[in-house]
């Protein structure tokens, strides 16, 4: 077999971040290959390279045993190779044949579009992949799996020699998976190359010939699948010994801080928890379960019908606060939010890291009060919480995912605040900066503060965490320590055992 | 049935917009018109409907391709104004013709680039150039006057077998703006900008270049849309397309195009302006006073916007 598409040792540097440090890859015709590893990892940067949305900033893309450059998706399309993004780049106001042939439609003698051939190659095309699906439908109007059938049927139309897939199967069910899986395999037969990206072991097992594993943008290994098993290749994925990475948990857990008698949240059942100083409380659960509505209902940026609870100051004084007075309210009663989008909601980009650190303490000023001067005290929190920036006037937009999680910390630590609410500590962030702000938030809390969490990723709360609550149908199922529980004991109750048995039996 | 909805592009799978609602409330109008004036349905007065629609339908088929983009363009009826200043000059006619086409399409240029390279919002791109060009042919023509060649304002007046010229206006600049919109790939791409301009590029969508085409092309039917205005006037104006930005806009809304680009049609743009040339022509007929005509105008286009509904903060 031939190698098709190979990456020869490609770096790739976003600013000082480098994604992407001397990785070789090379796929042959006929086979699947799998790239896995972290969030993180340099999996879809990868992707975007071979895809050309991205150059690379050293080495070289081989294809078909010669060095080019692809500038453009279109280009990559024209030169034989296809990617199927995970968010798709259809027109939903297009057809599926419009969508297909963008860009490169048949025309007539005249130089109008053919529409007639379209339809027609399009129809081709969609029935190569065993796709019925009607050209003349507008692709609004399908799901999700038809509108992967149509970014598949795109690469096909174009007779494309390599198929790229980015997480293919996020959002199917199960029966689209399967059809998805047999569509992979006949292209495999039909002797394309197919890059998949993958972190789902069971499907890189089922359906890849080898797999790559990277990890913090370096190519660890890369090994034909029958030699690995899912243990060996996640200690490929993880490849560091996990013992220091998070903070040793409290030694002493303080009193209550936040008591939440009866929050009610879309007339749901009522959710009781409480909080306690000096301890980080984790919400576990499966995917919108609850337990985001749960933290935004507390930090008063959704609406609940009833959110009132008590906090109790540094001196024993117990005051009522009502959620419902939104955010500027907590925050003046010692609330911060760390939202997970902190792109989009947390921080401002095109400010510098000083206005965004410094609106924490003026959110809790009277706004005709003038505006302290900053900068000494960001310049400090800089220092110690160690913020990789050349000053306090860097754009918060220029920032690493792990320093600007760092900023909006520093924002509610600037502000005084003794309840932080966080949702995906270190989503997007790199491991070293990860443990960084584990040590944070143990600081914080071993300080006189107190957090609630959340997060996807189940080792992240175990090794976070003091207290993990569990979360099923916007319920509270389990209140377990962290040091005592395993993920699969928190995954036991977070499925809520008794109505998903009979699912899985339908299934 | 699937047939009929097939012939007629309306359905799930078409983007045409509320266009069939559109035509509803046309039939309607003219019934109310023609009930409320027994001279609306005379021969003249259809003929003079025409030569009033004639112009505003040339510039919202422009306004049409700009609109399915997701952009806008204000500056229309400045460049009507230009033009007819233009086509007066004391020069050849084959001169003052040239100036006033290049005129125009450098106008669309500018206000292309603007928007699609230097990432100005279309409202205010063409606010400005609207503002830039109004005064330039204030400049040009500071009291209405001059002379019309003659061959314009003969290709203007005038029938043929009983279809006046102005309908044969309407019916060719229509046939340019279907054939650009649904015959080219150029057409397809203003559909894919308005429907997800950053996706359209990843596919190979030349964005920003057919964003500029949109502009230069909605400048050029603008233009035509002052040869037509100044024939009928016989003279140049400088502020006789004031009204046509806005004017083609409700147009356009009223057709069923969506504002936010993407979904819309050129029938739906024709069905709107009849009904915007009907309405004006009826309120003529009942002799209902020009400021209040202009209340109506501006109320209907906030009522369509209103109806329709947005997709994303703006328009």
């Amino acid at each position: 077999m031939s190698v098709l598409i190979a990456a020869r040792a490609v770096s790739k540097n976003f600013g000082p971040v480098q994604a992407l440090k001397n990785v070789d890859v090379a796929v042959e015709a006929g086979s699947v290959h799998a790239v896995t590893g972290e969030n993180g990892a340099g999996k879809s940067t990868l992707m975007k390279m071979f895809a050309g949305v991205i150059t690379p900033t050293t080495g070289s893309i081989e294809f078909k045993g010669r060095t080019v450059k692809i500038q453009s998706p279109l280009q990559a399309l024209h030169m034989g190779i296809s990617t199927v993004f995970q968010e798709f780049t259809l027109i939903p106001n297009l057809t599926v044949a419009e969508n297909i042939f963008l860009g490169r439609a048949p025309r007539t003698g005249s130089g109008g579009i053919d529409y007639k051939k379209l339809n027609a190659d399009a129809s081709g095309a969609l029935g190569h992949i065993g796709s019925r699906l009607r050209p003349t439908k507008l692709v609004q109007n399908l799901t999700v799996a038809e509108q992967q059938i149509v970014e598949i049927a795109k690469g096909v139309a174009a007779d494309a020699d390599v198929f790229i897939f980015d997480e293919p199967t996020a959002a199917l069910n199960t029966a689209d998976v399967s059809r998805l899986v047999a569509l992979i395999r006949e292209l495999k037969v039909r002797g394309k190359a197919i890059l998949y990206i993958s972190h789902r072991l069971e499907e890189i097992f089922e359906l890849c010939d080898t797999v790559s594993v990277l990890k913090d943008g370096v190519h660890i290994a890369t090994r034909p699948t029958v030699q690995l098993n899912e243990q060996s290749l996640v200690a490929l994925m993880v490849g560091r010994e996990l013992s220091d990475f998070f903070p040793p948990r409290a030694r002493e857990i303080g009193t209550t801080i936040l008591r939440v008698g009866d929050l009610v949240i879309d007339g749901a059942e009522p959710v009781t928890l409480e909080l306690r100083r000096g301890e980080i409380l984790g919400l576990a659960g499966l995917e919108g379960q609850g337990q985001r509505e749960i933290v935004r209902a507390l930090a008063g940026v959704i609406p609940a019908s009833f959110a009132i609870f008590t906090k109790t100051g540094p001196s024993g004084e117990v005051v009522t606060l009502d959620a419902s007075n939104g955010v500027p309210y907590l925050v003046g009663k010692g609330i911060g939010f760390v939202p997970e989008d902190r792109k989009g909601e947390g921080l401002f980009l095109d400010l510098t890291i000083l206005e965004n650190v410094a609106l924490g303490p003026q959110l809790r000023s009277a706004p005709w009060r003038l505006a302290a001067k900053a900068k000494q005290m960001v310049t400090g929190l800089m220092q110690s919480m160690s913020i990789k920036a050349r000053s306090p006037m860097t754009r918060a937009g220029a920032l690493s995912g792990g320093n600007q999680q760092k900023v909006l910390i520093a924002r509610w630590l600037a502000s005084g605040v003794d309840v932080l609410l966080i949702e995906e500590p270190t989503r997007g962030v790199d491991v070293g900066a990860k443990s960084e702000i584990y040590k944070l938030l143990r600081k914080f809390v071993a300080d006189g503060g107190a957090v609630l969490t959340l997060s996807r990723e189940l080792p992240e709360l175990i090794g976070l965490c003091d207290r993990i609550l569990v979360v099923h149908e916007q319920k509270i199922v389990a209140d377990v320590e962290a040091a005592e529980t395993n993920e699969h004991a928190i995954i036991h109750s977070a499925i809520g055992t008794r109505q998903e048995s009979t699912h899985s039996v339908a299934a | 049935m699937n047939n009929i909805a097939a012939i007629l592009r309306i359905g799930p799978d078409h983007r045409t917009g509320a266009r069939h609602l559109s035509f509803l409330v046309l039939i309607a109008i003219i019934a109310l018109v023609a009930f409320s004036s027994n001279l609306f349905l005379s021969p003249a007065n259809l003929a003079n409907l025409s030569s009033q629609i004639a112009p505003l339908l040339i510039a919202a088929v422009g306004q049409t391709l700009v609109i399915l983009t997701g952009g806008l363009d204000i500056s229309i009826g400045a460049v009507i104004g230009l033009v007819t200043g233009l086509i007066v000059l004391d020069a050849p006619q084959w001169q003052v013709v040239l100036l006033a086409i290049g005129a125009s399409a450098t106008i669309g240029l500018i206000n292309g680039i603007g928007i699609a390279f230097l990432r100005v919002h279309p409202i205010i791109m063409t606010l400005s150039s609207m503002s830039f060009v109004q005064g330039l042919a204030l400049l040009v023509r500071p009291v209405p006057g001059g002379t019309v060649p003659n061959w314009i304002t003969a290709s203007i007046t005038g029938d043929i077998h009983g279809i006046p010229y102005s309908f044969l206006w309407i019916v060719g600049f229509s046939a340019i703006g279907g054939w650009l919109l649904y015959r080219t790939r150029l057409g397809l791409h203003f559909f894919a900008l308005g429907g997800n301009a950053s996706h359209a590029g990843l596919n190979g969508v030349r964005t920003r270049e057919s964003t500029v085409a949109a502009y230069v092309l909605s400048s050029l039917f603008a233009a035509a849309a002052g040869f037509f205005l100044a024939g009928r006037i016989a003279s140049g104006d400088a502020n006789v397309g004031a009204s046509y930005g806005l004017d083609t806009i409700t147009a356009v809304a009223l057709g069923g195009t969506q504002l936010s680009g993407g979904i819309g049609s050129l029938s739906g743009t024709i069905i709107g302006t009849v009904i915007v040339g009907v309405i004006g022509n009826g309120m003529n007929l009942t002799d209902v006073s020009a400021f209040l005509q202009t209340v109506i105008k501006g109320a209907l286009l906030l009522a369509v916007v209103c109806v329709q509904r947005r997709k994303e903060i703006g328009l």
